[in-house]
């Protein structure tokens, strides 16, 4: 079990990086890190669109709502969101 | 009316146990040359039982905005209260949150479908979870939340706004190895501009959390597969996400640890294209640890690139100077990209300042902190900021 998941996680790695080296990099909607987030609600108070809500204490964009204006990704404190 | 004698029978014996009540403050102040204004206070309280618990959460946020930065332009109270019982292999978690604007200039919203602006009044938004482990691994989960948002356009009317959003999955659980599967469903909707958009999602996740690796030496790991139906502002279809995180924590004596994540993503629709990558860093020393506050320096690093980029990177320093007296530095380097017209894509910001506090014990703790800030928009800004802040934790109460 022990090998199997070591071997995963040197796949893993090998895969990011090897992902991480390819380009071009566009993405179809914006990433929040969970782990990050305070659940602050920053992001959700700068959000033109109401894209953004806070729910169980983390935020979460709504893909339909989202035009990319990037504004909670400058206001974000911790830098969760890209 | 059986519902109600039997919810009562339900609860009547929770309530009458001993119970635990817990609260907690938070304020945080400050100004700067550009917003003379900011401040937020929290207040919290938990009550518990043997099987069941209410916490309430008040928050009041008010910032200002001098038209430079896009900062927050509200003032706002949010209220959440949240109750949880839990009978046997049961837990359920009704909630509800409401906010209110409380400034004289409405936050703005951009409506769809060139709909034209709305202003922002606050929401309340009830929801239900219930969670049931099935079996010794298995674990169920469904949760249904509806907003209901008081928008409002120029001459008045309300847009009838509401979105609803169910979701729900089941888990599998071994000592090394989490299987799940998990679905969302998400709809929004608005009678007076004639709006409808609904989207969904299906997870299959497994993370991955090795159990016998080398002392001191964490690694966590998780891969998800996303489908989505829907389509996005500009109509176009959502595309699949495959994401996968890798986590490594690493105690290289006991007051230095290590703490690096590698993430990467994939977007399908139709296309294989690679979405976003970032890797994120974290280095803690801590030191003087015979001390009642430990001191310690925290040194981290995050670079993403996405559609766009982002880079941080930054040291935070606590130093114990006499009893429960700190001196803390901060040092921080963003580039963000940046709404404001004229200011170029990226933003690159820095931060730098130094700053005192006071643990009273687990009790309080007071601080502030004075801050340097330089940022590129239209030209080159700086401006300085006081921010200072109490936390005040008063214990446990049982009665």
């Amino acid at each position: 079990m022990t090998r199997f998941v070591k071997a995963l996680a040197a796949i893993a790695v090998v895969f990011i990086l090897f992902v991480a080296c390819k380009g071009p990099v566009e993405s179809t909607q914006l990433l929040i890190n969970a782990d990050d987030c305070t659940g602050c609600g920053e992001c959700m108070e700068v959000c033109p669109y109401n894209a953004v809500e806070i729910i169980d204490g983390d935020a979460v964009i709504d893909p339909s709502l989202c035009h990319f204006c990037y504004r909670c990704v400058e206001q974000c404190p911790e830098g969760a969101i890209y | 009316m059986k519902t109600s004698i039997f919810l009562v029978l339900l609860l009547l014996p929770a309530l009458a146990m001993a119970v635990s009540l817990d609260g907690w403050m938070d304020f945080q102040t400050g100004g700067d040359s550009l917003s003379p204004e900011m401040g937020r206070l929290d207040l919290g309280g938990l009550l518990k039982g043997g099987n069941w618990s209410l916490v309430i959460h008040e928050r009041y946020s008010h910032e200002d905005s001098t038209g430079i930065l896009p900062r927050i332009l509200n003032s706002y109270s949010r209220t959440d209260v949240d109750f949880l019982i839990e009978a046997g292999p049961v837990r359920i978690n009704p909630d509800v949150c409401w906010t209110v604007d409380l400034g004289d200039n409405k936050p703005e919203m951009v409506l769809p479908g060139q709909a034209g602006v709305a202003y922002r009044e606050g929401f309340i938004r009830p929801g239900l979870s219930l969670e049931v482990d099935i079996a010794e691994n298995y674990h169920l989960f469904a949760r249904g939340l509806y907003w209901n948002r008081d928008l409002k356009q120029e001459d008045g009317y309300d847009l009838a706004w509401t979105e609803s959003r169910v979701s729900g999955g089941l888990s599998c659980e071994t000592p090394g190895l989490t299987l799940s599967m998990s679905g969302l469903w998400h709809k929004t909707n608005s009678d007076l501009i004639d709006y409808e958009s609904t989207w969904s999602r299906f997870d299959i996740a497994l993370s991955t959390k090795p159990q016998s690796l080398p002392a001191n030496f964490y690694v966590t790991g998780d891969v998800t597969y996303s489908f989505y139906g829907g389509t996005n502002y500009l109509g176009d279809d959502l595309a699949d996400r495959f994401t996968s995180r890798i986590r490594f924590v690493r105690m290289i004596v006991p007051s230095l640890a290590v703490n690096t994540t590698f993430e990467s993503v994939i977007d399908y629709d139709g296309v294989i294209r690679s979405a976003c990558n970032s890797v994120e860093s974290r280095i803690v020393y801590r030191f003087m640890r015979s001390r009642d506050i430990t001191s310690s320096v925290v040194l981290f690093g995050k670079l993403s690139r996405s559609s766009i980029r982002t880079e941080r990177a930054g040291v935070f320093s606590r130093i114990n100077l006499y009893r429960g007296l700190s001196l803390l530095l901060e040092a921080e380097a963003r580039v963000t990209p940046t709404s404001v017209a004229g200011a170029g894509p990226n933003r690159k910001r820095y931060v730098f300042g130094p700053g005192l506090e006071y643990q009273f014990g687990t009790t309080a703790r007071i601080w502030g902190m004075f801050e340097q800030e330089r940022t590129n928009l239209e030209k080159n800004q700086n401006w300085w900021r006081v921010r200072a802040g109490l936390e005040f934790y008063p214990g446990s109460f049982s009665f």
